[in-house]
């Protein structure tokens, strides 16, 4: 228990972190941010009243009686209470409601592809490490690492124009996550349609990850020179044993670690993947953001990403918890 | 006679050891000459516009053309210059603060550890894309350089935190200690003592940058952040993307900056792997033990992989 409560507390200030980001870097910026708005909007909506002034100023706490540490404090507790402004663009939206039309689909897509890459790579990764210095050692480990070098954006375009665009090979849809206008007979049909629809993005996302491979395979390695994995050989326990239940659990224990940073990259890698699949999640939100500039819905993006970030560092943890008996005890 | 003393040269040498290394200096190498040479290989400017509008790849523009006409195969050889200078840009930015930055933690300790290790956690958990989105948008149009610049302050965390474990593991080596005992400065002892021993983690952490700024690069610049003026490959992205390349089938317009970002990730990955090899004597072990088990394997046929260490 007292380590979640440690985990929740360090996500409750990287959340606030992000939060004072967010508050601070429109201050940060040349020039006043609210003339700037002004002069954007102008640009879009060619009409601006005192109302939307007034709403500008307050969505950035700019104000000029008020000292700024007052004025951030308001900022957090806003946040805090949902009320994170509204969408330019999409006007009588708030950001929130904006934001959560896309955020099921990124979730959903990050998830899935979560899932498949972390049994993917660390099955990779245990092949690899027990047949270490062979040639499929080596294919798997530089394939793996070439793999996920390749930027996001090129992997994604190229797969799109190979598999769904092209004449030949162009079996797949060229975007959406349900065909549009589809009317399924029952759930398996609808569950078929979204599947048909996520497999290449979840295919690019999977592609770019499996440098996890690499991870994997040097904390198996480690493992692997351990005395229990000796004594458990000289006791007779069968290879296939040895290798998941001995070697594997313990190696899986970093791998979790630092599942954080590989979320990250997933998360960016994803965004663009949407864009490029014309896939109906956040990054496509953004995409749209950016085209009308809406400040807001993007500074949203920013924060509703960092809350994604945080909950799948979350589970990450929690699997941390089932796999380590040594944290559970900590906790009594 | 010249050959053979040629042969026996340590860098020969190094680089028939090292396989991956060698590929990788190649793939490099080439993308250096071709896009710093750029004009001796092709004969049109970066900003040429022809009359010959997305024309297919023929013996005049050996890419083809864009929809405005532009040679892609100059663009991307001139383009080519601005991604390695933005991301060797960030990897240097990078790599100094993360060296600064986990140095201090790792050698102080106690609550100035506390204090940026919390940083470093908190720095990897936001999420950089959209965070760049945001500085880029509000600054409007950003120069190639300047995303430089963003990314090389945004994407220091991960390194930090490598060099931050690798200082708190020097630290208590007895050559610290007796720097200690002989008065050396604090200054002088981070830096002439402990980070020499770090170099090639920094060296791996520049590289692995380096992709990464690329990679971020082309990627904000595709979702139209860059300047459009400017030739790189990932505004040539943004822009075949904008006039509809893949729906209209011009294949060849992608073709040139996909290559030329998945050639220069190649060869950087392939670069930090023998990196990682020369300073990480485990690995270099097994490579031997590798082509040792492949020549006893010659002699005698194993039943079992598990066996043969």
């Amino acid at each position: 228990m007292n380590y979640i409560f440690k985990r929740l507390g360090f996500y409750l200030i990287a959340f606030v972190a992000a939060v004072t980001i967010n508050f601070f870097i429109p201050r940060l910026m040349p020039g006043d941010p609210v003339q700037m708005y002004m002069a954007k909007l102008y640009q879009t909506s060619g009409k601006i009243d005192a109302e939307t002034i007034a709403a500008v100023e307050k969505l950035f706490g700019f104000s000029k009686t008020k000292p700024i540490i007052e004025s951030y404090f308001e900022y957090v507790g806003s946040i805090f209470q949902g009320n994170w402004g509204f969408s330019f663009s999409q006007y009588p939206l708030t950001v929130i409601q904006a934001l959560t039309r896309g955020l099921s689909w990124t979730v959903f897509l990050m998830g899935t592809s979560l899932i498949i890459s972390f049994l993917i790579n660390n099955l990779l990764g245990i092949v690899a490490a027990w047949r270490r210095g062979s040639k499929l050692d080596s294919f798997l480990t530089v394939g793996g690492q070439l793999m996920a070098n390749i930027p996001a954006v090129v992997l994604a375009l190229l797969i799109s124009y190979t598999f769904a665009r092209s004449e030949k090979f162009g079996i797949f849809p060229a975007g959406y996550a349900v065909t549009p206008l589809f009317r399924p007979a029952n759930v398996l049909q609808y569950i078929g349609d979204v599947a048909y629809h996520a497999f290449l993005p979840v295919t690019c996302i999977v592609m770019l990850q499996l440098n996890g491979i690499m991870g994997m395979r040097a904390n198996m390695i480690n493992q692997l020179g351990e005395d229990f994995i000796a004594m458990g050989r000289a006791k007779g326990v069968p290879e296939y044993k040895l290798m998941i239940s001995y070697g594997a659990r313990n190696a899986l224990l970093p791998v979790a670690t630092t599942l954080a940073m590989q979320i990250g990259f997933m998360l960016g890698g994803s965004l663009i993947i949407e864009v490029v699949f014309n896939y109906p999640g956040l990054g496509k939100v953004m995409i749209g953001a950016l085209d009308s500039r809406d400040y807001p819905l993007m500074q949203g993006i920013l924060l509703m990403s960092t809350i994604l970030m945080l909950s799948a560092n979350f589970i990450a943890d929690m699997m941390l918890l089932i796999l380590d008996p040594r944290l559970r005890k900590q906790g009594r | 006679m010249t050959l053979k003393k040629l042969d026996n040269h340590p860098l020969f040498k190094f680089l028939r050891d090292n396989p991956k290394a060698t590929v990788g200096f190649i793939l490099i190498f080439t993308i250096m000459l071709l896009t710093l040479g750029a004009p001796m290989f092709t004969r049109f400017e970066a900003g040429f516009r022809s009359d010959q509008y997305r024309v297919a790849p023929n013996s005049v523009f050996i890419l083809g053309t864009t929809q405005l006409g532009r040679d892609v195969w100059a663009q991307t050889l001139y383009g080519g210059r601005t991604s390695l200078l933005v991301g060797i840009l960030a990897g240097v930015i990078a790599v100094t603060l993360s060296t600064v930055i986990g140095i201090t933690a790792g050698y102080f300790g106690g609550i100035v550890d506390g204090i940026i290790t919390m940083v470093i956690n908190i720095a990897m958990v936001i999420p950089q894309i959209p965070l760049l989105l945001i500085i880029a948008a509000l600054m409007g149009g950003v120069s190639p350089m300047l995303i430089g610049v963003l990314i090389g302050f945004t994407s220091w965390a991960w390194g930090a935190r490598v060099l931050r474990s690798q200082t708190m593991s020097i630290r208590n080596r007895e050559f610290i200690y007796s720097a200690e005992t002989l008065g050396e400065t604090k200054l002088r002892r981070l830096f002439a003592e402990v980070m020499p021993n770090m170099l090639s983690m920094m060296s791996s952490a520049f590289v692995g940058t380096i992709i990464y700024a690329i990679m971020a690069q082309a990627t904000l610049e595709y979702i139209g952040f860059g300047d459009p003026l400017s030739v790189t490959w990932g505004t040539m992205l943004y822009n075949a993307q904008n006039t509809a390349a893949l729906q209209t089938g011009a294949w060849w317009e992608l073709l040139g900056p996909c290559l030329g970002l998945i050639v220069l990730g190649s060869g950087l990955t392939l670069i930090n792997f023998s990196i990682d090899e020369l300073s990480n004597p485990k690995l270099k072990a097994q490579r031997i033990m590798a082509g040792y088990y492949k020549a006893k394997k010659a002699e005698i046929t194993y039943t079992k992989a598990g066996e043969t260490e």
